[in-house]
């Protein structure tokens, strides 16, 4: 059997594994107790033995066969399948580059050659020689408008760079940051005795202002007010969507004036507090005086002690910012502590649910009827005109009433919490914040289809996201919001959660049920529509998280009330991740119709540094670049698609004219040529081949008919197809062809406009240089000899484009010239 | 019952029909690779792919299920487009020789691999009878040819080639040195008469094929003695004269007419022989040239003028070939010159157009690098190259070993499925371009060597047929895709062999095996 090579460059390796592994196997029959032993355990079983073992030893998934009903070729298949699964021990600690659209054009590619150099990986290789780091890079860890972002093991950092790489991997040695989160999350918030008379301190906590450095300031704002007796609860609260200004903190005073702090280092948190709360008790009034006293004494002369200025957002950029949005599945955003039912409640948590089981329970008692209650529920959603946030904008109704209308024992319900398009996250923001709100939205739906049985499935980059839903279905049932008998009615509803495992394509409805039914995520030709025939075959609703978060609202103020925000077609809200060459990134929520002038201009500031506004992607690898000359497209499902866009699932990057154009095409094909699941030849062979292409583009060594070739192609794929991955996989090509074919041919004469694709550009040091040695200094492969006074020279063979020297350059004497 | 009409044909079919199955009935034939009845359609291969006109879109009609009043577009321009976009982006992924690169090389297109089998299983009749389905004049061309198949042979750049050559021979010395020689069965008179001018190379293999179409043939020499250059161009030495006489003697005795001495010089003598017969074909070599003028036929640069795909000249039923048209060429495109135009003037007797048999189409590995030699190399036997004992020890017992471990260097290029291919058969059909989305980059590799069942996953589609019957049984290891998208193959759990895989079912999973992806190992036991 010759299998080994083979077997090695697909990532598993039998013959490794059996060797390598002296595993105990005794965890492997408590993963399997735990899990099931039905087909449907197998990708949970993997994850518990890979989150044990940190890889799958052989040993362990043969043990898995013996024990369970998983046959041999299942577990191969499974496990080969999703990224998340490892066949080769891995280092201690694993270093995850995030790839996603907005870190890809800050920089990614420049960030992941530094840490392989920092780790002297020779190529091919993705652990440094003492197996401390391995390094595997991610399709996006949703940490958009931190970019250029690394995860490492559960700590996150933004905002990298190629000098600051070396620091962060040392700096790492630290305590990681996301375990501190997750006691933050199941400690009892400190409140104090009397709830109505104090105050309030909040702090952002989602996994981007984690990685921003919020959780200090947190545990710094709990230690502050416990020494010195403030009279404020101290509470978490979800992603406040203003991510440029992290870490963010607001203090709300018992009468309810509030301020706003942008920025917040741990050292300002005592001043913050003093400034708007009293110390209780003479002691500690007395320590704080003392100790202010012998601040003023020792230094700080330099002006930091001066008072922090709170924001207003009334006037300014945070009212700029926020201005136009309008709030609905983010309703109550930065006021509400995530994983608070009972704050949820205060917030008109679960009145819609509410409203929804009574005219159920009244059906038993002959007023009405429960059959009555589910139609009910579906008119109001048509009136609102809600279509599907996750994408293609089908109406939420019609699905909602195809299930309801099909008759059968069993129908399920699922969120589809895998959000995957890089660039996007503000449906792992929703999970995180508003968990309630998505429970609520999910009992509703069940309720109007007729489904007692649901799954959240949440893609396994979003730990906290996994975390909060779990908790707060655990909360809803303690409370008799989910279980047997909702509400004291004799409805029942059981919602559990299943984490995906590293497959973008399992954003796909057929392959997210395939995925949950223990399979590989591959998708299957529709119809029939999983409405009809979905999970286990069953008649199975499908929706999206933001798509959910909204049902509570429009059934508390009615569709028409919806209906009233938004264009002919596309009603609502919608949320869009706002990153890439902006000034003001974030979480936004805006009425459809408000145009992508004003959410770049108004909203986000503008393109920074000044440089010029070029075009923003919208909608991820299935969407398009809309050129900043059609920026007064209104954000409506029709509308983007005339453009060549589509809505997506909401990421909006912005790209400026350092962007290219070629670059970015590129860069989407990849994505999704990288995450097609391989099952029909349009996908698994054309993106192929549309790659190759591209990457012949960006090299400068395609020819006139290669355009020709690539156009034809992007047709036949999207047409020829099985399912939307495929289908819409053309689209960032196609559309870049449209609006900026002049790059492409650019190219093809051997010249990147942009001064981006490394093949085609050169580092240059003009005579501004000083002969400070910086740059020979700081280049990593000593491409730049040093010759202290005296013009620089890059040798140009050595030179990786790295673009350190023109970054630490002080004269801004490096430019990049045409190869 | 939904009605469904597909290119306008209409036909009432059952609830939970398919648009293939509509198809099935209606008699269109769609063409499938990764569907099998009785199994789920895994919707893969998308070469079934049709037209839904209502909507515009394509759709696998494989696993569509037929509403009605659905309007289907199956034979469009459209549609086989999107077909044949679907079957050149499989071959840009397929790694393989459809047919060796020898069958490339020979101008006779022999199927040299099948000869080679034949013989390493000592079946000389066999082996005979695979030669001369492309070549007459074996035993001849055996000691003069030039060879062009050896050069092209794959193993000549790893150590040598195969002695093709020699091995010919030998099959050929055998036959015509036995009780009862190889004779071709010849078709009942067909009632049409061909003239052949010139008994050489050409000539003669042109008479021994028309010969088994039926159709009477009068061999026209201007000389005493048949054969043309052969006679007089070699040295008698390399060509025995017995050996010469010994295999025209062979074609003369499927019933051709001779006529020696007999030069065809005049306008008169031309057109007699044109008057008295359905044909006329022209193989008098490079001395043709000079008759041009008293037949008033054009001439080209290097000989008499013809169509080049169908050796005829501007007078329909006069053909012309060889070194008449070509001027000076190998013996071996003499040879196979006469059989072409046999084939040319047979359709033409029967009333078909007239067209020169079509480049067959191929996938091509084109070079191999040096591992995937050693991949070639280990299915061969690796014994050096030999020269075969002389003719006249050919009774000796090791000249048999010979031939078979001399044959058995053989790299088996080609692919065992050759002919039985679907994604080979619907390539031709659809006049998909191998190329089109550049040359070959996946390597060449066959797993399983020492068991009986080889996989080659170069020539795997991924259709999941062999997947899904080895799931049937519970006592065999089972397969699976391993990985996912563009390095997707087909593995066994575990690092099991693909016998240990499949189990029983391993010639059911074969059988379905829509490319030559799954073969049980020609070489074991």
């Amino acid at each position: 059997m010759n299998e080994t090579t083979s077997e090695s460059r697909n990532g598993t390796c039998d013959d490794l594994a059996s060797t390598q592994c002296d595993v105990d196997l005794a965890f492997v029959e408590s993963a399997v107790t735990q899990n099931g032993r039905g087909v449907e355990a197998v990708i949970p079983i993997l994850q518990a033995i890979q989150t044990e073992y940190r890889y799958l030893p052989d040993a362990a998934l043969r043990r898995v066969c013996e024990l369970t009903q998983i046959a041999p070729s299942t577990i191969k298949g499974v496990s080969t399948f999703y990224t998340q699964f490892r066949h080769r021990p891995m280092g201690k600690h694993a270093i995850q580059v995030c790839r996603g659209t907005a870190c890809h054009v800050k920089g990614a590619d420049l960030i992941e050659e530094a840490i392989a150099l920092h780790l002297g990986l020779k190529p091919g290789e993705d652990t440094d020689g003492r197996g401390q780091f391995t390094i595997e890079p991610v399709a996006c860890l949703g940490c958009c408008t931190l970019a250029p972002v690394v995860q490492i093991d559960e700590a996150t950092y933004g905002r990298l760079t190629p000098q600051s790489v070396p620091a962060t991997v040392r700096g790492f040695a630290r305590q990681s940051a996301e375990q501190k989160t997750a006691r933050r999350d199941l400690r009892n918030r400190n409140r104090s005795a009397n709830a109505v008379s104090v105050g309030e301190i909040r702090v952002g906590l989602g996994s981007c202002c984690v990685a921003q450095g919020s959780g200090h300031v947190f545990d710094k704002v709990q230690d502050v007010v416990s020494s010195i007796g403030a009279a404020a609860d101290v509470k978490r609260v979800g992603c406040v969507g203003m991510c440029h200004q992290t870490p963010l903190l607001e203090t709300v005073q018992s009468d309810g004036t509030s301020r706003l702090y942008c920025h917040v280092q741990a050292e300002q948190v005592e001043q913050i507090v003093l400034q708007n709360f009293q110390p209780s008790g003479l002691g500690a009034r007395m320590r704080t005086s003392w100790s202010k006293w012998v601040a003023g004494l020792y230094g700080r002369e330099n002006g930091a002690d001066a008072l922090v200025e709170a924001v207003s957002p009334q006037e300014g950029p945070v009212c700029e910012f926020l201005g136009p949005q309008k709030r609905i599945a983010t309703e109550s955003c930065g006021d509400i502590d995530p994983l608070d039912l009972d704050e949820y409640r205060r917030h008109d948590g679960f009145v819609a649910l509410k409203q929804c089981l009574n005219d159920l329970s009244r059906g038993a008692t002959g007023e009405t009827t429960g059959e009555i209650t589910g139609e009910a529920i579906i008119d109001e959603i048509e009136k609102s005109g809600l279509r599907g946030r996750g994408g293609a904008g089908f109406p939420s109704a019609i699905k909602w009433r195809t299930v309801r209308g099909v008759t059968a024992e069993t129908k399920y319900v699922i969120c589809n919490g895998d959000e995957g398009d890089p660039g996007a996250f503000m449906d792992r923001m929703i999970l995180e914040s508003f968990p309630y709100r998505v429970i609520e939205g999910m009992a509703i739906a069940a309720i109007a289809a007729g489904a007692h049985q649901g799954y959240f499935y949440i893609r396994a980059e979003y730990p906290l996201a996994v975390q909060r839903i779990r908790h707060a279905i655990a909360e809803c049932e303690a409370a008799g919001l989910l279980g047997d008998s909702i509400l004291g009615t004799d409805y029942s509803l059981h919602f559990s959660v299943k984490e995906g495992a590293g497959a973008f394509i399992c954003g796909e409805e057929t392959a997210l049920i395939h995925s949950i039914e223990g399979g590989r995520g591959t998708p299957r030709l529709r119809p029939p529509f999983p409405a009809e025939s979905g999970l286990w075959e069953k008649p199975t609703l499908i929706n999206n998280v933001e798509t959910l978060s909204l049902v509570p609202w429009i059934l508390r103020h009615g569709g028409d009330a919806f209906a009233k925000f938004g264009t002919e077609t596309s009603k609502g809200t919608k949320v869009f991740a706002l990153a890439g060459k902006i000034q003001r990134g974030g979480l936004i929520e805006v009425p459809m119709g408000v145009t992508i002038r004003q959410i770049v201009d108004q909203i986000g500031g503008g393109v920074p540094n000044g440089r010029r506004f070029k075009a923003v992607q919208i909608g991820g690898p299935s969407g398009g670049c809309v050129p900043a000359s059609l920026a007064d497209t209104p954000v409506d499902y029709e509308a983007l698609r005339d453009v060549g866009a589509i809505m997506g699932s909401g990421g909006m990057v912005v790209l400026d004219d350092s962007d290219c154009m070629v670059d970015i095409a590129r860069y989407f094909l990849r994505f999704t040529q990288d995450q097609s699941c391989g099952k029909c030849t349009y996908c698994r062979v054309g993106t192929k081949r549309m790659l190759e292409i591209l990457e012949r583009i960006c090299k400068g060594q395609a020819k006139k008919k290669d355009l020709v070739l690539l156009e034809e192609l992007c047709h036949s794929v999207s047409s020829g197809s099985l399912c939307g991955l495929g289908k819409t996989a053309p689209n960032p090509v196609l559309s870049t062809l449209q609006y900026f074919r002049d790059e492409y041919e650019a190219h093809i004469n051997g010249h990147c406009p942009a001064g981006k694709c490394k093949d085609l550009i050169a580092y240059h040091i003009n005579d501004s240089c000083i002969g400070c040695t910086l740059c020979a200094q700081h280049c990593p492969v000593d491409a730049i000899p040093a010759v202290p006074y005296s013009q620089h020279v890059v040798d140009v063979d050595r030179c990786t484009a790295c673009d350190t020297c023109r970054v630490v350059c002080p004269e801004n004497a490096v430019e990049v010239v045409r190869r | 019952m939904p009605t469904i009409s597909i290119d306008d044909q209409t036909i009432d079919v059952p609830e939970d029909s398919t648009v293939l199955d509509a198809a099935n009935r209606l008699g269109i034939e769609i063409p499938t690779l990764c569907f099998l009845k009785g199994y789920l359609p895994s919707t893969s291969c998308q070469v079934c792919l049709v037209r839904e006109r209502e909507s515009g879109k394509l759709m696998p009609s494989c696993a569509t299920k037929v509403t009605d009043g659905m309007q289907i577009d199956s034979e469009t321009p459209e549609v086989h487009a999107a077909r044949r976009t679907a079957l050149e982006l499989l071959l840009s992924d397929h790694v393989g020789d459809c047919l060796a690169p020898c069958f490339f090389a020979c101008p006779a297109h022999m199927d040299i691999p099948l000869m080679l089998r034949q013989l390493s299983k000592e079946n000389l009749h066999g082996a005979i009878e695979t030669i001369k389905k492309d070549i007459a004049i074996p035993a001849i061309l055996g000691r003069i040819c030039t060879k062009p198949c050896e050069k092209g042979c794959r193993r000549s750049s790893a150590d040598d080639p195969v002695s093709v050559c020699e091995l010919k021979r030998y099959a050929a010395d055998q036959d015509l040195d036995a009780e009862q020689v190889y004779a071709p069965e010849c078709a009942a008179d067909s009632g049409k008469r061909v003239a052949i001018i010139g008994a050489g190379p050409t000539g003669l293999s042109a008479a021994y094929y028309l010969r088994q179409r039926g159709h009477a043939c009068r061999l026209i020499e201007a000389t005493k003695q048949l054969g043309g250059r052969l006679r007089h161009e070699p040295d008698p030495e390399s060509l025995p004269r017995e050996t010469l006489d010994a295999e025209i003697q062979q074609i003369v005795r499927l019933d051709v007419d001779v006529q020696t001495e007999t030069p065809v010089d005049s306008r008169e003598a031309f057109e007699n022989l044109a008057e008295s017969h359905d044909v006329v074909l022209i193989a008098a070599g490079a001395d043709a040239m000079n008759l041009a003028d008293e037949w008033s036929l054009k001439t080209s640069r290097r000989g008499l003028e013809i169509a080049r795909e169908t050796y005829q000249t501007e007078r329909a039923n006069v053909f012309a070939a060889g070194s008449a048209v070509r001027g000076k060429c190998l013996f071996v495109r003499s040879a196979a010159d006469g059989k072409e135009v046999a084939q040319c003037i047979d359709q033409y007797l029967s009333g078909k157009s007239v067209a020169a048999p079509a480049k067959p189409f191929t996938s091509r590995l084109g070079r191999v690098a040096t591992d995937e030699m050693k991949q070639f190399l280990a299915g061969a036997v690796s014994v050096p190259v030999q020269i075969l004992t002389k003719q006249e020890e050919y009774s000796s017992d090791q000249v048999s070993d010979q031939v078979s471990d001399q044959s058995n260097r053989c790299l088996s290029c080609g692919c065992v499925a050759h002919g039985n291919c679907r994604l080979e058969n619907y390539s031709a059909r659809y006049g998909a371009d191998p190329n089109r989305f550049g040359s070959r980059q996946g390597n060449y590799e066959v797993l399983g060597r020492g068991g009986n069942v080889l996989f080659e996953p170069g020539k795997c589609i991924k259709c999941e047929l062999c997947i899904q019957i080895a799931a049937e049984s519970r006592e065999s290891l089972g397969l699976s895709f391993v990985g996912r998208g563009f390095d997707v193959r087909v593995g066994v759990p575990f690092g099991g062999s693909y016998d240990e895989a499949m189990g029983e079912l391993a010639e059911k999973c074969i059988a379905a095996c829509p490319t030559g992806a799954l073969y049980f190992d020609p070489k074991a036991e």
